[in-house]
């Protein structure tokens, strides 16, 4: 009896030893910019969450966490012991962050946490929580599902685990890490108090980041570039002259994309990606998951770099094509989605302010963004494909008019989407600038694609009232390029 | 039993009414009882569900009523009856003018008309001058009347359309429930119909009248046998405040003029005005450059000249172009391209039905009812249709609005909502090119939409067997309804053209 009791503590001692040499509190500082007030910062609010040490003695955090920091510090569980840190690599898509101690020693002692392996629906796991003394609090959790849904920034997907845990109301919660027989099997995300569930990155999407960002050169997680449909339907199917089972429609192809660039078209059939069967619904079956959407196949088993081998139908003939994964469908577009941690452009001319656009600047409009933000701009966003194709034309848009008495008559205006400068075609905001310095006397001509068309400012009078705008709305730089 | 609450009337404080005009008033007030039915554009086959009504009416020269459009739109039955005879006579819609929320009712028993004469209209009353509201509104069955001063005279949307904005007048009396199409006078004279006001949480004390100008333009137009609409010159403009603006088009800083920013394809000034253009006069009114033109002595929007006029008519402008004055005479008609944005009352929803697949034009009455579905492609669709000028290419779009659930659609629900590029290689621009794409399929039709949708793929022997039992399952006796032709048929003249 007694023997036993000792025996159980010790382990429990051991335990609390593993943790405390485990877990950092992460307190980070969070000042996003003010989208519609460029030149400016947002009143700032803290974020705080527990990161996982990792045995090189850096520390593991979601990238929601640290997005639009200040500053981050971490901070010894047991004491109050602290030390800044650097953010060394952040995917905001994956939503994983690697931070880096100002002082390497700081971290000394901490044996760090491994990864465990791949869990399956069924499986249990802890979810760590930090007392205020320092205490470890584990929370038994129970994986319910795994597959591929949406994470906060990224809109196509990316594996994830639904986890249902009774998490306590505690501080330092923004993320938490997900635990298995002392080993990091994955990362908190989201949670919802009401219903007890949350989803967590799992341990082999944290794998695939460590990897990437231990090479030294960061460089994310690929993208097809295509849009696709489902082909259980046998009407559809005999259309477009599908093989009798598997197989999904391609039903748009970024040319600039993984599959645009190894030759896949509008209209073909994906019957198999790196070897791997697709069925109707775009599933393939995984060793370690089962069956599992194309998303993960596509996205986060293949590098960028790495080669991209398709079988496709195309018109009741199948051919196989291949490529090289990488990011181009994603990075390189007229309108980024993402725009964390940077200053928007913007450039303020004769009160007239012009802005870059982003998906950041929509999201600004709040929740219902699509219903509020100038419906042009909502349009080239939400169909840039379609509308701005070719990546290097930026959208720059007047979004509003500072009154001053030089714009008198063109203050209501914003929104609108600048086509040219006194007939010279605008394609980033950066030459704007140029085009705008090089005219040093007469008109402005501004046309916008939508009404009104043209506004016309006179260039020396621009010039002389610059500095008297810039100190009436105390804007300390009149350009961010 | 409801009663029109469109409209709303107060009335007021008079001095000046005299005890004639509450005679007159009384002797030529009429209640109109309406039985309406109102169209179903979720279910566009079937005839709308029943309801009644009460508003108010009154007599004008020549034995016709007026009132307003929203009481009797949808009507199948309208009775009227006056304060001094209890019988109620039957009425029929003789015009109706749903833009500017105006109907004339005609009464074919003689004896309807005994002891009425009429009520002559006035003018635009004074600003904090009493005005006399008489109806019928909730809260008895006799005559009511109340009293207000006018509050406010401008510009305001005609909510009955949805889409119109004319001049109206505010004022301050207690508004309800079937005040609707009462006469509002003052000195003997008819200055207004009761139409519209606020709910009490919103506002209190703010009803809206249709001004005579409005019941006058109405009451001219139908004098040759129908109502043409409103017209419209169908340009934007932009004032010409800003001095560098001013300069670059060459102007003075005299404080005249505004510039013409589009012109809508199709629209009256197609041909006729440019881009650039700077508008100095208006059928002889110099334009200010904020886009007013004064008025028997009071400002008012440019638009108002226009407003005046009818089909067919002219307005001569004085335009400023390439530094120099022109005079161009624009002749008028109505802004076709804006109707998608009215709310359709008489015509019966068209539709082409397909294997469960419901096809309809899209309208403001099926985004009312598509309206927590739609998807940002067809919400863009629809409020940027006119600006975008996209009826050049698709004068109508059509919306695959439902899916009728059967085993042979099984895999097509999800494409509800879309909107239909071609059938079988057709383009579609209007409903009517539904039917014949359709028909001109093989042994597979293939539907695709706009945007990266998947096509909707339907086998003819598969919707030949299916049809019927689908019509069976949802109570559709007709596969389509595509008979109304005209646009402008199927707005406003609709019901006229119809008891012709």
């Amino acid at each position: 009896m007694i023997l036993g009791l000792f025996l159980a503590s010790a382990a429990w001692a051991a335990e609390q030893d593993e943790a405390q040499g485990s877990v950092v509190r992460v307190r980070a500082a969070i000042q996003p910019y003010d989208q519609f007030r460029p030149w400016q910062k947002k009143a700032p609010y803290g974020l705080n969450g527990i990161g996982v040490v990792l045995p090189g003695g850096k520390v593991l955090v979601t990238a929601a966490l640290v997005a639009n920091r200040t500053e981050v510090g971490l901070e010894k569980p047991g004491s109050a012991e602290k030390c800044a840190a650097e953010v060394e690599a952040i995917d905001y898509e994956a939503n994983l962050a690697v931070l880096r101690p100002e002082k390497a020693e700081f971290l000394k002692g901490f044996k760090g946490l491994a990864l465990g392996p791949a869990l399956k629906a069924g499986d249990t796991a802890e979810v760590w929580q930090l007392e205020r003394n320092g205490e470890l609090l584990r929370n038994q959790a129970e994986i319910l599902t795994v597959g591929v849904g949406r994470y906060p920034n990224d809109e196509a997907g990316f594996l994830q685990y639904g986890v249902r845990v009774s998490l306590p109301k505690r501080d330092d919660s923004y993320t938490l890490p997900l635990i298995r027989q002392n080993q990091l099997v994955g990362m908190v995300m989201m949670y919802d108090r009401d219903s007890q569930e949350g989803t967590a990155i799992p341990g082999p999407m944290i794998d695939r980041f460590l990897q990437d960002v231990a090479d030294g050169k960061y460089e994310g997680f690929p993208t097809l570039g295509v849009s696709w449909t489902t082909l259980r339907d046998p009407n559809l199917r005999e259309e477009v002259k599908a093989p009798k089972s598997g197989g999904i429609l391609v039903t748009r192809v970024n040319p600039r994309g993984t599959a645009g660039r190894a030759g896949l078209k509008e209209g073909d059939v994906i019957l198999s990606v790196d070897g791997m069967k697709l069925d109707e619904d775009g599933n393939y079956r995984d060793p370690l998951y089962g069956l599992t959407a194309i998303g993960n196949l596509v996205r986060v088993r293949p590098k960028v770099g790495s080669q991209a081998k398709f079988l496709v139908s195309r018109d009741g003939k199948e051919m196989e094509l291949a490529g090289t994964y990488d990011r181009r469908a994603r990075d390189e577009a007229a309108i980024p989605t993402l725009a964390f941690d940077t200053q928007p452009r913007y450039l303020v001319l004769g009160g007239l302010v012009f802005q870059q656009l982003t998906g950041a600047y929509l999201q600004e409009w709040g929740e219902k963004w699509t219903e509020r933000a100038p419906q042009r701009l909502v349009e080239l966003f939400s169909f840039q494909q379609e509308k701005r194709p070719d990546p290097e034309k930026k959208v720059v848009f007047l979004s509003q008019v500072l009154p001053a008495a030089i714009n008198l008559g063109y203050q209501h205006y914003s929104g609108l989407v600048l086509k040219n400068v006194n007939g010279t075609e605008i394609r980033s905001l950066a030459q704007l600038a140029e085009v705008l310095d090089s005219v040093k006397e007469g008109n402005l001509i501004f046309e916008f694609t939508d009404d009104p068309g043209k506004l016309v400012l006179d260039a020396s009078e621009v010039k002389a009232r610059q500095e008297e705008i810039r100190k009436a709305y105390g804007i300390s730089e009149l350009r961010k390029l | 039993m409801k009663c029109w609450f469109l409209a709303i009337l107060g009335a007021v404080i008079s001095g000046c009414a005299k005890d004639g005009q509450l005679h007159e008033a009384k002797k030529n007030t009429v209640m109109v009882e309406v039985t309406s039915q109102v169209w179903d554009y979720r279910l566009p086959w079937n005839p709308g569900t029943v309801s009644s009504g009460r508003g108010a009416g009154f007599i004008v020269a020549g034995k016709r009523i007026i009132t307003n459009a929203h009481v009797i739109s949808g009507a199948r039955n309208i009775t009227v009856q006056r304060e001094a005879d209890p019988r109620r006579y039957a009425a029929k819609v003789k015009y109706v003018a749903h833009d500017c929320d105006l109907a004339m009712l005609e009464v074919e028993d003689p004896a309807f008309f005994k002891g009425t004469t009429h009520l002559d209209l006035g003018g635009i009353p004074e600003l904090e001058s009493v005005v006399s509201v008489y109806g019928f509104p909730i809260g008895g069955d006799r005559l009511s009347v109340t009293r207000g001063v006018v509050s406010r005279i401008d510009y305001n949307a005609y909510t009955h359309s949805g889409r119109e904005s004319h001049l109206a007048i505010q004022i301050d009396a207690a508004i309800n429930p079937g005040n609707s199409g009462g006469p509002v006078m003052q000195s003997d004279k008819v200055v207004g119909v009761a139409f519209q006001g606020f709910r009490g949480d919103v506002a209190q004390n703010v009803g809206y009248m249709i001004p005579t100008p409005v019941i006058r333009r109405f009451l001219k137009d139908v004098e040759d046998g129908r109502y043409d609409y409103y017209v419209d010159i169908a340009v934007r403009w932009m004032p010409l405040e800003n001095p560098a603006m001013r300069k670059y088009l060459g102007l003075a800083n005299d404080g005249r003029g505004v510039v013409v920013t589009d012109v809508f394809s199709e629209g009256s000034s197609d041909g006729y005005l440019n881009k650039g253009d700077v508008l100095l006069s208006i059928d002889g009114h110099p334009i200010e450059s904020d886009g007013s033109v004064r008025l028997e002595g009071k400002p008012v929007q440019l638009e108002e000249i226009v407003e005046r006029k009818f089909s067919r008519e002219e307005v001569r402008l004085e335009v400023w172009r390439g530094g120099q004055t022109e005079t161009v005479n624009v002749p008028l008609k109505p802004a076709d391209m804006f109707s998608m944005y009215e709310i359709l009352y008489e015509p019966p929803p068209r539709y082409v039905l397909y294997g469960g697949l419901v096809f309809q034009p899209l309208t403001a009455n099926l985004m009312a009812v598509l309206a927590g579905s739609a998807d940002l492609r067809l919400k863009q669709k629809y409020t940027m249709f006119a600006t975008d000028q996209m009826y050049r290419e698709t004068p109508e779009p059509v919306i695959l609005s439902a899916v009728l659930p059967d085993p042979s659609n099984v895999y097509l629900r999800g494409l509800a909502g879309q909107i239909v590029r071609e059938i079988n290689g057709r383009k579609i621009r209007t409903l009517a090119d539904v039917e014949p794409a359709l028909a001109a399929n093989g042994e597979r039709s293939v539907i695709r939409f706009e945007g990266d949708s998947r096509p909707a793929v339907l086998k003819r022997e598969e919707v030949d067997r299916s049809t019927p039992r689908i019509m069976a399952q949802y109570g559709i006796s007709e596969a389509s309804r595509t008979e109304v032709g005209s646009r402008r048929l199927a707005k406003g003249s609709y019901s006229q053209e119809e008891k012709k």
